[in-house]
């Protein structure tokens, strides 16, 4: 078996996988009790409006050719309007996700290099106390709720030394402003944005912590590490060699924690009523706005499979003992 | 004759074992330290009721009429009381019992789907197995905290339909180790005669599969209950929980919606360590019986 057909095999079933993942979205939204006609219907509206509001959608038609209009719409990128806004549900979900993108992406960035140098830091001690206590903190960390770590934050930072904002992305008066990405060269944002990064960095941190300390002291005690200690190589340079080694395993679960992280961070926003996707997701969930939350969850669904993918794809590249034939 | 039975008892293998497992279990002075802070919270789950002071819904006033709010520690209310004039305290020792066991039978339902998935697919393999590692695949597609905001908000909220919930979407990692490992336990060679001499499938998995998967079982217990604590508390601080009983994390909620993080710490801050410190103690022991059992796990989570 070829490297080139395990890569297009491996690519003809991620399509096939998004696909399942949208038929899946498709019928179980139809499927969910509380449609948004029967909202409509709570809300006061009469019977004849409400067959009014299903015909206009076409949610009269037969589920399968509502099916095929719908697979035909989002091929096309055509995710439809939202109900709550009457906007094209892709002018909604665009800057909320690009919000939450750049929350999470430079975020889990900082965690797992400030991580793995913490856990390296800890690995190359052993035994020493800073090894035996140091290692607790991130253990916490790891067991806390992230909405926790941000009410801490907030507590400290905000409330009591009021340094920063405890919410939102911007003032009110630049956010009307900078309707665009814009915002994001403004100082109010940054103002604004170190509380929830901080946050980020520090939910992910524990992770890469863990690994890479269990990973430096393995690879410490290896022949060549020995032997460059008995050569008397300098300590930095023998730490640069071991690095290499011990981040292995770190560096291959970046991919896979970036891939989750974007849908990972819903708490978090809400904490700081960061205007990203997780809380679009729940204005949309409350308004029953189906079309949003279909969309959502299809492009964070994409974005995990096309993550793997491109995740197996670099560990055949970096460790070339993984075994194609074993897929 | 009763001395002899009693002996017959006592000295069962599984008894031995359990014995001399469990002496290994607490030669580690920080895996001791984990498990009597667990015993701690689960005595506060059966007994936290008995022992409050007061009913958590009790709303206190002071004597001119106001309600008593946001009052700091004392001796009357040894953590103080929220913005409602609740005592903190007791809700605290009540809340234990929701949040505890949500989380224990969530963590055995999601071990249990994926002991179920794992064990099906490593031990049959062939068709089986790709369709079931397929469905898991899947899985891994759907992210976690929304599918569980989504269901919660279209199927109703309550104990039950948490605990369903998060059971149906954290199986997918422990079906995946349980299979890899069901892949090297069907090679060894007790397994291998056992089959050669006839024996069943069923009794193949309960008498050797099984019984080898358990130090994992008990860690992805550990793993899934500690999960799903800070799953369902995350779920209750934003309103998808049953708003009548006063778990941790609708405390945590309460007091983040009342603006008084700061400066009513001692609500505020009591219940997010009270979780936080409840998840350490139970991933730590699920480490301390990985680490008796010798099985390794490097990653841990959905």
């Amino acid at each position: 078996m070829s490297r080139l057909y395990y890569y297009a095999r491996r690519m003809v079933v991620s399509i096939l996988l998004i696909f399942a993942i949208a038929t899946f979205l498709f019928f179980s939204f139809r499927l969910m009790p509380g449609d948004y006609a029967t909202l409509l219907l709570q809300q006061g509206a009469s019977a004849e409006q409400v067959e009014a509001v299903r015909e206009a959608w076409g949610l009269d038609e037969p589920l399968y050719i509502q099916y095929f209009t719908w697979m035909g719409n989002m091929m096309t990128g055509n995710a439809g309007m939202s109900r709550q806004f009457s906007k094209p549900v892709v002018d909604v979900v665009a800057p909320a996700l690009r919000n939450s993108m750049i929350l999470a992406l430079p975020g889990v960035l900082a965690a797992f290099v400030i991580g793995s140098l913490y856990g390296a830091l800890l690995g190359s001690n052993p035994g020493s106390t800073l090894e035996k206590y140091g290692i607790i903190p991130p253990n916490i960390v790891g067991t806390t709720p992230d909405f926790f770590i941000g009410i801490l934050l907030i507590a400290i930072f905000s409330m009591s030394l009021n340094l920063f904002p405890s919410g939102s992305i911007a003032s009110i008066e630049v956010v009307t402003n900078n309707p665009g990405w814009e915002i994001y060269l403004t100082e109010s944002f940054w103002y604004h944005y170190t509380l929830p990064f901080l946050t980020v960095v520090i939910k992910y941190m524990y992770y890469p912590t863990l690994v890479m300390r269990g990973s430096v002291v393995e690879v410490r005690n290896q022949e060549f590490a020995v032997y460059q200690r008995l050569l008397g190589l300098g300590k930095w340079t023998r730490f640069r060699h071991i690095m290499k080694h011990a981040s292995l395993p770190v560096i291959t679960v970046l991919p896979a924690v970036t891939a989750t992280s974007i849908s990972g961070l819903v708490l978090i926003e809400i904490v700081f009523n960061w205007p990203g996707i997780g809380q679009l997701l729940l204005t949309s969930v409350f308004a029953r706005d189906t079309p949003v939350i279909q969309f959502m969850f299809l492009l964070i669904a994409i974005w995990i499979v096309v993550g793997n993918f491109l995740v197996d794809i670099f560990y055949t590249i970096i460790d070339p003992r993984i075994t194609i034939e074993g897929e | 004759m009763l001395l002899n039975s009693v002996s017959k008892i006592t000295d069962h293998y599984l008894l031995r074992n359990l014995r001399s497992s469990l002496r290994l279990y607490l030669s580690d002075r920080l895996t001791v330290a984990f498990l009597l802070g667990f015993l701690f919270v689960l005595f506060l789950a059966l007994f936290g009721p008995y022992i409050a002071p007061y009913q958590p819904d009790k709303i206190f006033f002071v004597e001119g009429g106001g309600v008593l709010e946001l009052q700091p520690p004392s001796l009357a209310h040894p953590l103080g009381t929220t913005s409602r004039g609740q005592d903190v305290f007791s809700r605290l020792l009540y809340g234990a019992r929701p949040t505890l066991f949500t989380g224990l039978l969530g963590g055995a339902l999601v071990v249990t789907i994926g002991v179920l998935i794992g064990v099906t697919a490593g031990y049959f393999g062939g068709r089986v197995d790709d369709i079931l590692m397929r469905v898991t695949d899947f899985a891994f597609g759907i992210p976690l905290i929304p599918t569980a905001i989504v269901l919660a908000a279209y199927f109703g909220v309550g104990t039950w339909t948490t605990i369903l919930i998060i059971g149906c979407l954290l199986w997918r990692n422990n079906a995946r180790v349980f299979r890899s490992q069901v892949l090297q336990i069907r090679e060894r060679e007790h397994v291998r005669a056992a089959q050669m001499l006839g024996a069943s499938d069923r009794y193949i998995i309960t008498r050797h599969i099984l019984p080898n998967l358990g130090g994992m079982i008990v860690l992805f217990f550990s793993l899934g209950t500690g999960l799903t604590i800070i799953i369902s508390a995350s779920l209750a601080f934003i309103g998808f929980a049953d708003l009548g009983i006063p778990s941790w994390g609708l405390m945590l909620r309460n007091a983040y919606n009342s603006g008084y993080i700061a400066s009513a710490w001692w609500w505020s801050l009591t219940s997010g360590f009270a979780i936080s410190l409840t998840v350490l103690c139970i991933f730590m022991l699920g480490r301390g019986y990985e680490r008796v059992h010798e099985t390794n796990v490097s990653e841990f989570g959905g």
